[in-house]
């Protein structure tokens, strides 16, 4: 990904080569042809709490837009991933399923979760955020939101 | 009119349904009905498995000689033994009316549980890790999961806690780490035997009051649809692809061999091995405690060492060892395998 890109939004990073489901904070990089890579933004993992695990449907599966694909655990609430799209999976990154930590650390790059092919249509696509104005307004009102309800610290 | 609070007390239950009564209330509450407090306690002892830990955490020899039955929960959390002196209760919300940080929903489902410990006489708090403790004491076991569009809170009044029983049935091949757990479990996990009437009671007003719920609540039973769904996880429950579990199973045979063993939020125990060198250990809010290492070539060193381990945080454990020659080093590099998430 290059580093211009990403973008810093109230202490957050903030990549804009890429679409965003607004209320789960995942992202859809779209890798080429039908062939998109899925993942959880810095805001998401942050109100998530301290990762502790997480499991992803295997490849194959079945993906429908705003369905589980998997299940993360924090702080002993378990809770699911939600797909921002509808489609088959192709890849499960098995390195943040090994070590959630991995997420934390770069959410962007090594800490994607899943890669899929889209199914018919637009899958879900035209439903996410994707341009770059929207995506730091959004986010900023997201980091605001939180911290005034003491979601994330000051 | 905001609706009730419904209360839902299942009295004593089969191991099995004292797990799948409560998992029906969340499809329930999901599919629309109200908030519900629940209570029910197990008949005979068991053991379960949060949702994501693998059954190798389990000595299964030890709980099929001894009768337990091993299920997996849906909620968060380690393996956990359960028996007819815990009382257990769950809150059961709709998703959207919670924060929408997953802290934040936890303190506000565990909040009127420890509103109501101290109403009972019990100075109980819920300290920085989340959890529910009097002076340190871990007095609640708890765990929490999102069930479709319901979240659900489970937690126990431990009205007696069998340390010996609940550090057995965890699977430890280290006799130093199995001592030390059960150590910390009596130091760290303590039981409230209050009245259980009284508790119920309580619990069902601070909840009630504490979510806003009309300021009501009713005594109220499964729906239909909670019916189908107990029927269902009844099945799931005890099939063999559930209780296996999402994740793959931990590869036992790679060294290093890791076992952690969490007592409490801050509270833990370790066991690392390979390559012919082991450490054990105690931690106790990201500090060693006591240390057992073994390596063939530490010779008239070891207790030196493991001295000079004690009070130190684990993250600077591999530094202090690596003052111990190739041996330290070995030892030292055997702790880089442990879970950082887990400690």
């Amino acid at each position: 990904m290059a580093e211009k890109s990403v973008v810093v939004v109230g202490g957050f990073a903030l990549a804009l080569d890429r679409r965003y489901q607004a209320e789960t904070h995942m992202w859809v990089l779209e890798l080429g042809g039908r062939h998109v890579r899925i993942g959880m933004d810095p805001l998401g993992i942050e109100t998530s709490g301290s990762l502790a695990q997480l499991s992803l449907e295997p490849v194959r599966a079945q993906l429908v837009a705003d369905r589980p694909f998997g299940q993360l655990e924090a702080a002993k609430f378990v809770g699911p991933l939600v797909s921002p799209v509808t489609g088959t999976v192709l890849a499960v990154n098995h390195a943040v399923i090994a070590n959630a930590d991995v997420l934390e650390r770069d959410p962007y790059g090594e800490g994607w979760l899943i890669e899929a092919a889209l199914g018919d249509g637009s899958a879900g696509l035209e439903d996410l955020l994707s341009d770059p104005a929207e995506l730091t307004a959004w986010f900023a009102a997201k980091i605001a939101g939180y911290r005034l309800r003491g979601v994330i610290a000051e | 009119m905001a609706e009730p609070l419904r209360v839902i007390d299942f009295g004593v239950s089969s191991p099995l349904r004292s797990q799948t009564l409560w998992h029906a209330v969340a499809y329930g509450v999901s599919a629309g009905a109200p908030a519900t407090l629940s209570f029910v306690r197990p008949a005979a002892p068991y053991v379960c498995l949060g949702y994501h830990r693998n059954m190798d955490e389990v000595d299964t020899d030890y709980c099929r000689a001894n009768g337990l039955p091993v299920f997996r929960r849906m909620v968060g959390g380690g393996p956990v033994y359960l028996d007819s002196n815990q009382l257990f209760f769950q809150i059961c919300v709709r998703v959207e009316s919670l924060p929408p940080g997953r802290h934040q929903a936890m303190r506000t489902l565990l909040e009127p549980a420890v509103a109501a410990f101290r109403a009972l006489g019990v100075p109980a708090a819920l300290d920085a890790g989340g959890e529910i403790c009097v002076e340190g004491k871990k007095i609640c076991g708890h765990g929490a999961g999102q069930i479709e569009d319901a979240v659900i809170v489970c937690g126990n009044l431990i009205e007696q806690f069998d340390h010996e029983r609940a550090a057995r049935v965890l699977a430890m091949a280290e006799a130093t780490q199995r001592e030390e757990t059960l150590a910390l479990m009596r130091r760290f996990v303590g039981s409230t035997p209050v009245d259980p009437g009284a508790f119920r009671s309580t619990m069902t007003a601070s909840y009630r009051d504490a979510l806003s719920l009309g300021g009501r609540e009713e005594e109220g039973a499964l729906t239909g649809l909670e019916h189908e769904a107990l029927v269902e996880l009844d099945e799931r429950f005890t099939s063999r692809p559930w209780l296996d579990g999402p994740r793959p199973p931990s590869v036992g045979s790679v060294a290093p061999r890791v076992r952690q063993v969490k007592v409490r939020a801050g509270v833990c125990t370790f066991a690392v091995e390979g390559h012919g060198a082991l450490v054990t250990a105690g931690v106790v809010d990201g500090v060693l405690e006591r240390v057992h290492l073994f390596d063939g070539a530490l010779n008239g060193s070891r207790q030196r060492a493991e001295h000079a381990l004690v009070g130190v945080p684990v993250n600077d454990a591999a530094r202090v060892l690596s003052g111990f020659g190739d041996p330290g080093r070995r030892l030292a590099a055997l702790l880089a395998s442990l879970e950082p998430a887990r400690l």
